[in-house]
């Protein structure tokens, strides 16, 4: 290493660093693991730099500690050649860094205008001046391209716009650094192609922009340079143009991965899951949420229902399941039987599985352990109670088993707290959890949402499996990629409908955008073409 | 001992964030004691009638408790009553550490005890001693106390489940028409059972005037002729078994449940309205029972005019729960201690020129104090994170991990959001 010369020259100001930010030999270290170990990430003026890894690489860790949300146990930053100490946001906001969290940072009911300039609010004697702001605003947002309205709520406007109102956030602080934390996960294919413009605008005005991702065709897209971490380790630096694919993905996992799923055509069999007009108010307005949706999953197959998220897809699965009141008139049948009004205990013990949008929110008990967690539908049964009293060396037994063969790894194996785990193992154990219950459907909404490439691969090969051991799945998912690869049948829901049905062979991603967005509509006798 | 939701962990971990949760509480208590220690410096300072080393003396009688009582004799008597007065807060710290652990704040206590005390009063004075042997009368009063705070504290509970309405709101109201309902109760019912016949008319009759009492077992004569009975034993084994509910069986599993997560659980298929209900019913018996043991004790005057001013000892169930976090066992000694202080606060006002009024002022600061026995709590495991962080990273289970866990994957910001939720429900 010649960094000792390099320090030198830093020291005396004689080099020029070609570097806008500079993190040396980064480490972080969390009890009971290295985040990041001796990481090192060079960013170059106007470039797009792509940091890949798979969930738990160090990738939010080593952003956090640029961020100066963490702060490393060894290693330095430089900001143009000179050594910067971050100790919170607003180090780094004054240093030109900024940030797009995977969650916006929005407050849902100020306009976009007041979003923008919350923490600098232009101000004369206290007062408010909005008017300079918003021309500043507006300015701004036809210069690169960033289509708001800035006096539209932000609870109002689509996901996309509300990522536009962050990268104006960023610019009205005239950020120089521009962090994207998983900028994609939330958008359409159309939206990300429109994002993807604007990041190249942007580097093309002179911004230096990080991109985190763990997908691989995007950063191929869009990337410059990548810089790819592995179980907190820095795998290298490759210039994009010289690398393919299946180079990257072979750094992120350190093995070579299928992009595709292996399965054999399906062959369906009896009908499991019979739904007649099912209909869903909706909680928010007046509209319903689900309206007169009829559809049949047989045994053996995969049915997808693509769409863009908010068009009913969670009322829909929460009918399903019992979650949600389904309105008068809908039945829904498993294996013949009416099970429209029945409660959720009695669907999940006779044959349900349900793998759950939100895994905080509806998959897991956060405060519970591990083990603790992979009985919640089960603590009842004869197997791991006696007399009311929970048999404790059953559930381990239990939990140890779904472990390892689900491979979900922990810091303490069973009793980790569920909320202490990575988000790709809490999703490892619900589906643990779900796939080990005896069941004749799957339901699985967003199953590999916000997991890495390695992690989508097992998950996607246990519903193959899943379907071959005679199950009958029912997807709902927002990924195109998830939707072509997995499954034997598409139907578009939008607006709380089923808009169309699609082979996915003979079906393609621009076709399916189309109706997702609403562009195009199949009549329900006969396809409008 | 504190810490039950780590306790069914059954592993070292348990001993650790028990021992932190009994340390933390320890803090508070000593960072009360030192705010109070202040207040009586203060006060010297300031009165002039008072002598500086007053308050030296002044906070060693407080922590005293009953041991600053003087004699022996006294020392005793003092004991005596204090762990009989610890009974109904033992009871009422259970009632409120159960509804927290199912998510609920049971501030519905007082009604819930006035409640208990009236049907053990009614009940116990109106049965005829002389057909119905006086034991069994005993244990049906006790059983018509707890049955009429059950249902009391199941209303705020089928509020809460049927109509989503906050049960603080439903509790708060439910006291003050317990409160309102007792003293009409009593007052319509003229003689009977107001203590006319010792010209006592604030007070309801003695059980003991119908040969109603808990068995003693000579307690009391041997702790100086105090109102020593056997109702603490019967608190604390109660407590030990709402331990063992809470811990080790499926209905337990599901409170909890319940209480960390509402949704997972009704996703899991658990009954979470039918959870509520029962949770806020067992608390409203919890506490109901407490006064019954109070008042079943024979010899206590229970003043029924109640619409004045609601019971202290259901408000001070909420400092005995959070003093010892939510555990049933560690409630026991939450309690007994408040009213240790409490009981140097009496001899404190006794024995020194500081007035009646600062005694309750400083064991209102102490059990102030308690409150932040949470906080002390987290900023504790905070500390041992970064001495973690500084020791070598402990070898994980397995020797090739592929996914480190916990912080180094979770978005940072994220996380960061997750605890400043957790550090929000202090409560």
């Amino acid at each position: 290493m010649n960094e000792t010369r390099q320090e030198q020259d830093l020291r005396t100001g004689k080099a020029d660093s070609p570097y806008v930010i500079e993190m040396r030999n980064i480490t972080k270290v969390f009890p009971g693991i290295v985040a990041n170990d001796h990481i090192t990430l060079q960013l170059r003026r106007g470039e797009i730099h792509a940091l890949l890894g798979e969930n738990g690489a160090g990738k939010s860790t080593l952003m956090s500690v640029l961020f100066g949300l963490y702060q490393p146990e060894e290693g330095e930053i430089y900001k143009d050649g000179e050594k910067v100490t971050i100790r919170d946001p607003n180090d780094a906001n004054a240093l030109g860094i900024g940030m797009v969290h995977q969650h916006f940072k929005l407050v849902d009911v100020f306009t976009v205008l007041d979003n923008i300039i919350l923490g600098v609010e232009p101000n004369t004697l206290g007062f408010l001046n909005k008017k300079a702001a918003r021309e500043r605003i507006l300015a701004l947002s036809e210069s690169y391209g960033l289509n708001v309205d800035p006096d539209a709520l932000v609870e109002d406007i689509t996901v996309g716009m509300q990522q536009r109102t962050e990268i104006l956030k960023m610019l009205y602080r005239e950020n120089e650094i521009l962090i994207f934390d998983e900028p994609t996960a939330v958008l359409t294919p159309q939206e990300i192609t429109e994002l993807i413009g604007i990041i190249r605008g942007l580097a093309a005005e002179g911004k230096s922009i990080l991109f985190i991702s763990h997908k691989l065709n995007e950063i191929m897209e869009v990337a410059d340079r990548c810089t790819v971490l592995r179980k907190g380790k820095y795998i290298g630096t490759v210039n994009i143009a010289d690398t393919t694919k299946e180079e990257l993905s072979n750094m992120m996992v350190g093995r070579n991965v299928k992009f595709t799923v292996d399965k054999a055509p399906a062959e369906p069999k009896e009908t499991v899951l019979e739904i007649n007009n099912l209909t869903v108010r909706s909680r928010i307005h007046k509209k319903n949420a689900v309206s007169n949706v009829s559809l049949s999953v047989r045994a053996g197959e995969i049915v997808c229902i693509a769409g863009i998220d908010g068009n009913g897809q969670s009322e829909f699965v929460g009918a399903l399941s019992g979650l949600e009141k389904a309105e008068p008139g809908s039945s829904v049948l498993l294996c013949g039987e009416d099970v429209t009004k029945k409660s959720i205990r009695y669907k999940n013990t006779h044959g349900m599985s349900h793998i759950p949008e939100d895994r905080h929110k509806h998959g897991l008990v956060l405060d519970y352990s591990l083990e603790e967690n992979l009985v919640l539908q089960r603590y009842f049964e004869a197997d791991f109670q006696k007399n009311g009293f929970i048999r404790f060396d059953a559930v381990r037994a239990y939990a140890d088993r779904l472990i390892g063969e689900y491979d979900v790894r922990s810091g303490q194996g069973p009793v980790t707290v569920a909320r202490s785990m990575s988000g790709g193992n809490q999703q490892k154990a619900i589906i643990a959890r779900e796939m080990d219950r005896e069941h004749k459907l799957l339901i699985a909404v967003q199953p590999t949402r916000g997991l890495d490439v390695g992690a989508i691969e097992s998950i996607h090969r246990r519903i193959v499996a899943s379907r071959d051991a005679g199950a009958a799945v029912l997807l709902i998912s927002l990924e195109l990629d998830e939707v072509m690869n997995l499954s034997d049948r598409i139907l578009v829901m939008y607006e709380g409908e089923i808009t169309g049905e699609f082979d996915p062979k003979t079906v393609t991603m621009q076709e399916l955008g189309l109706f997702m967005a609403g562009a195009k509509r199949q009549d329900k006798e006969a396809s409008e073409k | 001992m504190n810490g039950p939701q780590k306790t069914d962990k059954r592993v070292p971990l348990l001993k650790k964030s028990g021992a932190r949760s009994v340390f933390a509480s320890l803090v508070s208590i000593l960072g009360g004691i030192l705010v109070g220690f202040i207040v009586l410096l203060l006060l010297a300072v300031f009165a002039e009638d008072i002598p500086f080393s007053e308050a030296f003396s002044g906070i060693l009688i407080v922590l005293g408790g009953p041991l600053s009582a003087g004699s022996a004799k006294d020392v005793l008597f003092q004991l005596g009553n204090m762990l009989f007065q610890a009974t109904p807060l033992i009871m009422t710290g259970l009632s409120v550490a159960l509804a927290f652990k199912t998510g609920l704040f049971n501030i519905g206590a007082p009604g819930q005890y006035l409640m208990g005390a009236t049907g053990a009063l009614i009940v116990s004075l109106s049965l005829p001693t002389d057909v119905i042997p006086s034991w069994i009368v005993w244990i049906l009063a006790l059983l018509a106390g707890t049955l009429l705070g059950m249902i009391w504290g199941a209303i705020p509970g089928f509020f809460k489940a049927r109509f989503n309405v906050n049960e603080v709101i439903v509790c708060i109201m439910t006291n003050w028409i317990a409160a309102n309902l007792v003293s009409w109760i009593f007052q319509a019912s003229g003689d009977r059972f107001i203590n006319y016949a010792e010209t006592k008319v604030s007070f309801i009759r003695k059980t003991a005037s119908n040969g109603v009492a808990t068995a003693t077992l000579g307690l009391d004569k041997l702790l100086g002729n105090s109102y020593m009975d056997i109702s603490i034993f019967l608190a604390a084994g109660i407590a030990v078994v709402l331990y063992i509910v809470i811990n080790k069986t499926t209905f337990g599993y599901e409170l909890k449940a319940c209480g960390y997560n509402k949704n997972a659980s009704k996703y899991a298929g658990m009954n979470e309205k039918r959870n509520i209900v029962l949770a806020m019913a067992l608390s409203g018996a919890l506490a109901a029972c407490g006064a019954a043991l109070w008042c079943l004790n024979g010899a206590q005057d229970f003043i029924w005019n109640t619409y004045l001013s609601l019971p202290a000892d259901g408000f001070n169930g909420i400092p005995a729960a959070l003093l010892a976090s939510n555990n049933p066992i560690g409630v026991i000694f939450s309690a007994i201690f408040l009213k240790y202080i409490s009981v140097g606060g009496s001899n404190l006002a006794a024995q020194t020129s500081f007035n009646e009024y600062v005694s309750p002022l400083i064991v209102a600061v102490i059990i102030y104090f308690s409150g932040f026995s949470k906080l002390i709590k987290d900023l504790l495991s905070k500390e041992r994170i970064k001495k973690a962080e500084a020791a070598p990273a402990a070898p994980l289970p397995d020797p090739d991990p592929k996914e480190p866990p916990a912080p180094a994957a979770a978005d940072a910001s994220a996380e960061a959001e997750e605890k400043t939720e957790k550090g929000g429900n202090a409560l």
